[in-house]
């Protein structure tokens, strides 16, 4: 590990960012549909340094019965970060942190997935981190989404996120570890791109009334290019042979 | 392929217009979206997509096998890969002067036993009755369960039962196809079981080509390895 | 957890059947344990890694080293510690919250078999002797379940330990200070091997796998070390076994043990 250099340079005069990215460029992205035996739906993300795993089970009986609902299935968010995937090895009890996100996540969720059909059952995304660099509740949502989509799980939507942020006065698309820790802002956003509708809207950090209006811009462009790969890895698990 | 199927993922747009939105599709403004990974098939008037994945949904009078979880003294509970846990209440195996007091569930059905049985009834509120007193219901004896995914059984069926009625002359297997996904193999000789179960599993990976008929019946000609 | 899944009783005796045979569901020969893989350095940003899959079975480790204060009356030795979690994606019976008795036993008789192997020279594990030692810990995650755990925690832990580097600290003004670039191999004496074995009826078999888990009598999990001694043991289930069987299994997980150590070196060659 050892400390960073203080006068890391987060935007160099070519307009190149501190891992070599431009300002509109996500990091790497690499999203895996299925891959578990044992859960209904499941999806792999790599993002970045991320590597998250999701699994879905449902729809399910309710454990326990007093949280079902007669209306309608409830969707149940947990997001859960392995002792191992961050700098200092991580107390295993759940984080006020991971609650916060397991929250903000499942609400992120919510208005894509239709559940109305299945009065009395629940849908459980168990989100894994593996490994965490920065931008992990964006990468958790967007193979939550995925996994969602094996699962059969009916959905409005897709939902695909992405974060976009400010970094020596410029508006960037994917905060990277770095840039959130020395950065002057980071905007996680979750989108469903067909409905245009944002579903994860936070923000860390100052903008000026037009660096929001053009953060979230550059957001949802961002989330589209992340939608198209959600699209890849589906088709992939699904259509892989097209019907050769 | 027909022109009017496409591969679909939720939020696709399926087509737009004056069309009637059924299975897996809603209507959003005039676009007609899919809800779920199939493929999709637009009519005169009506749109729908065939789902690829997804967990039973009981319809009545749906054959479907069971796995005995637990029970009570007054029913059985049964697993029938849905959404909800099957429900077959000891009546329906011990007849109307079923006794409580007198008969004890565990000597006809226990933990683990698989059953042939059919939805008898189902709705918003309550979680599937089902029966197993019917000819060609009940527990069964032998063979082999086979897991494939509930929207894929349609195609182990094929056109008028075409699909598995080749599987079953080419190997002499009795298969019993569950609509939960769920299908029992029995086989004779051993050979014929594994080649069953081996088209069973490929109508399971490539429901979505084409020409799938062909491929399994080419597997099932094949001489020797398996 | 994984017990309050049901087999179905056609597939039960079938099992039976088979072993009356000589023969397994899978194929295997009775002493035969599933195709292993191991790949470490899966998690780059640990200090070790590794994700193992024992057939259908996964799990993945992640090491963590860092200096901590040593245990009372344990001044001159670092700290090992080993740990498992069952995920809940990798089953539908596993659940959320604190850890039922079976993942606590898990967890424990992953850890005894590393520890009493003294695998790790905690003696050379010293920052600062009474104030600073390094903490090795392994956590041992399951990805997705088919049975024997208890092994594929054990190769995960062992595998992603091999491949670990430690970093270096020294003690200077009275805290324990990172040395840049001096990473070496953790202290290592002797690589462990579980091999579980499971009794069904009066058959002993070699890694159970899910189906044959759930239709076991009663399992043994034997650790031996790179000279072949047995360093610790776990019998579990409700049936007993005969001294005759005790003393198989003994053998079986000498030999079975030699082949998956060889395993372990490759992984090891491959992480350098």
């Amino acid at each position: 590990m050892g400390g960073r250099d203080a006068t890391m340079v987060l935007l160099d005069e070519n307009g190149i960012r501190c891992d070599g990215r431009k300002v509109d460029e996500p990091r790497r992205i690499m999203i895996k549909a299925g891959g578990l035996k044992n859960a209904d739906g499941s999806a792999y993300i790599e993002f970045g340094d991320n590597k998250i795993l999701v699994g879905v089970f449902g729809p399910r009986d309710v454990h326990p019965k007093h949280m079902s609902n007669t209306d309608t299935g409830i969707l149940r968010v947990r997001y859960h970060m392995e002792p191992f995937s961050v700098g200092e090895r991580k107390n295993p009890a759940p984080s006020r942190r991971e609650i916060e996100i397991s929250k903000v996540i499942k609400e992120a969720l919510e208005p894509a997935v239709m559940l109305d059909k299945f009065p009395r059952t629940a849908v459980d995304v168990f989100i894994e981190v593996l490994q965490a660099d920065g931008g992990t509740r964006c990468a958790a949502l967007t193979a939550a989404s995925v996994a969602l989509a094996d699962a059969g799980i009916p959905m409005r939507d897709m939902v695909a996120a992405i974060a976009a942020g400010k970094v020596a006065d410029t508006v960037i698309l994917d905060v990277n570890n770095e840039e959130d820790q020395a950065g002057q802002a980071d905007m996680p956003i979750g989108y469903m791109p067909n409905l245009e509708k944002i579903t994860l809207l936070q923000l860390d950090g100052v903008l000026t009334p037009d660096e929001y209006k053009k953060c979230v811009q550059v957001g949802v462009d961002g989330c589209k290019i992340v939608y198209d790969l959600q699209k890849k890895a589906l088709q992939e698990k699904y259509f892989g042979d097209g019907g050769d | 392929m027909d022109n009017k199927r496409k591969y679909v993922i939720p939020g696709d747009v399926v087509t737009t217009g004056p069309f009637r939105p059924e299975q897996n599709v809603i209507l959003e403004g005039n676009k007609i979206i899919s809800t779920t990974i199939g493929i999709s098939e637009i009519y005169d008037d009506s749109v729908k997509v065939i789902p690829l994945t997804g967990k039973y949904i009981p319809k009545i009078n749906d054959l479907v096998i069971g796995k005995v979880i637990s029970h009570t003294s007054l029913s059985w509970e049964l697993d029938i890969n849905s959404c909800y846990v099957g429900f077959l209440p000891a009546q329906d195996v011990f007849g109307r002067d079923f006794s409580a007091h007198a008969d004890e569930l565990a000597t006809k059905l226990k933990s683990g036993d698989l059953v042939a049985a059919r939805i008898a009834n189902f709705d918003r509120t309550r979680d599937p009755l089902v029966t197993i007193s019917d000819r060609d219901l009940g527990k069964i004896d032998s063979g082999d369960l086979i897991k494939i995914s509930p929207s894929k059984v349609p195609r182990l069926i094929g056109k008028r039962g075409a699909m598995i009625q080749m599987i079953e002359m080419a190997t002499d297997a009795a298969i019993t196809i569950g609509q939960n996904g769920w299908v029992v193999v029995s086989c004779e000789s051993p050979e014929g079981l594994l080649k069953a179960k081996k088209a069973i599993e490929m109508v399971n990976e490539k429901a979505h080509v084409a020409n799938l008929t062909d491929q399994v019946k080419e597997m099932l000609e094949s001489k020797g390895e398996s | 957890m994984t017990s309050a899944s049901v087999i179905d009783e056609l597939k039960k005796s079938r099992i039976l059947e088979l072993l009356e045979l000589g023969k397994r569901v899978d194929g295997r020969a009775l002493d035969e344990p599933r195709e292993i893989s191991i790949e470490t350095n899966a998690i780059p940003k640990a200090n070790g890694s590794a994700r193992v899959r024992l057939g259908e079975t996964e799990v993945i480790c992640g090491v963590k080293i860092q200096p901590d204060r040593p245990f009372p009356d344990m001044g001159d030795k670092g700290i090992f510690i080993c740990t498992a979690e069952l995920l809940p994606l990798s089953h539908p019976t596993v659940e959320t919250g604190p850890p039922g008795p079976d993942v606590i036993e898990l967890a424990r008789v992953v850890d005894r078999g590393i520890r009493e192997s003294h695998m790790i020279d905690v003696s050379q594990l010293v920052i600062e002797q009474n104030k600073s030692v390094v903490g090795v810990f392994a956590d041992n995650v399951v990805v997705d379940y088919d049975g024997n755990l208890f092994d594929a925690c054990s190769y995960a832990a062992t595998a992603a330990l091999l491949s670990s580097k430690s970093p270096k600290w020294n003690w200077i003004d009275d805290a324990p200070t990172l040395v840049e670039g001096e990473d070496m191999p953790v202290p290592i004496a002797t690589i462990p091997v579980s091999v579980t074995m499971g009794k069904i009826g009066t058959h002993i078999i070699v890694d159970p796998n899910g189906d044959e888990w759930s239709s076991m009598d009663a399992r043994i999990t034997i650790t031996t070390d790179s000279d072949g001694n047995i360093c610790a043991l776990q019998k579990g289930g409700s049936d007993g076994f005969t001294l005759e069987e005790i003393d198989r299994c003994g053998d079986l997980s000498v030999k079975v043990g030699a082949k998956i150590r060889e395993k372990l070196k490759e992984a090891q060659k491959e992480s350098q």
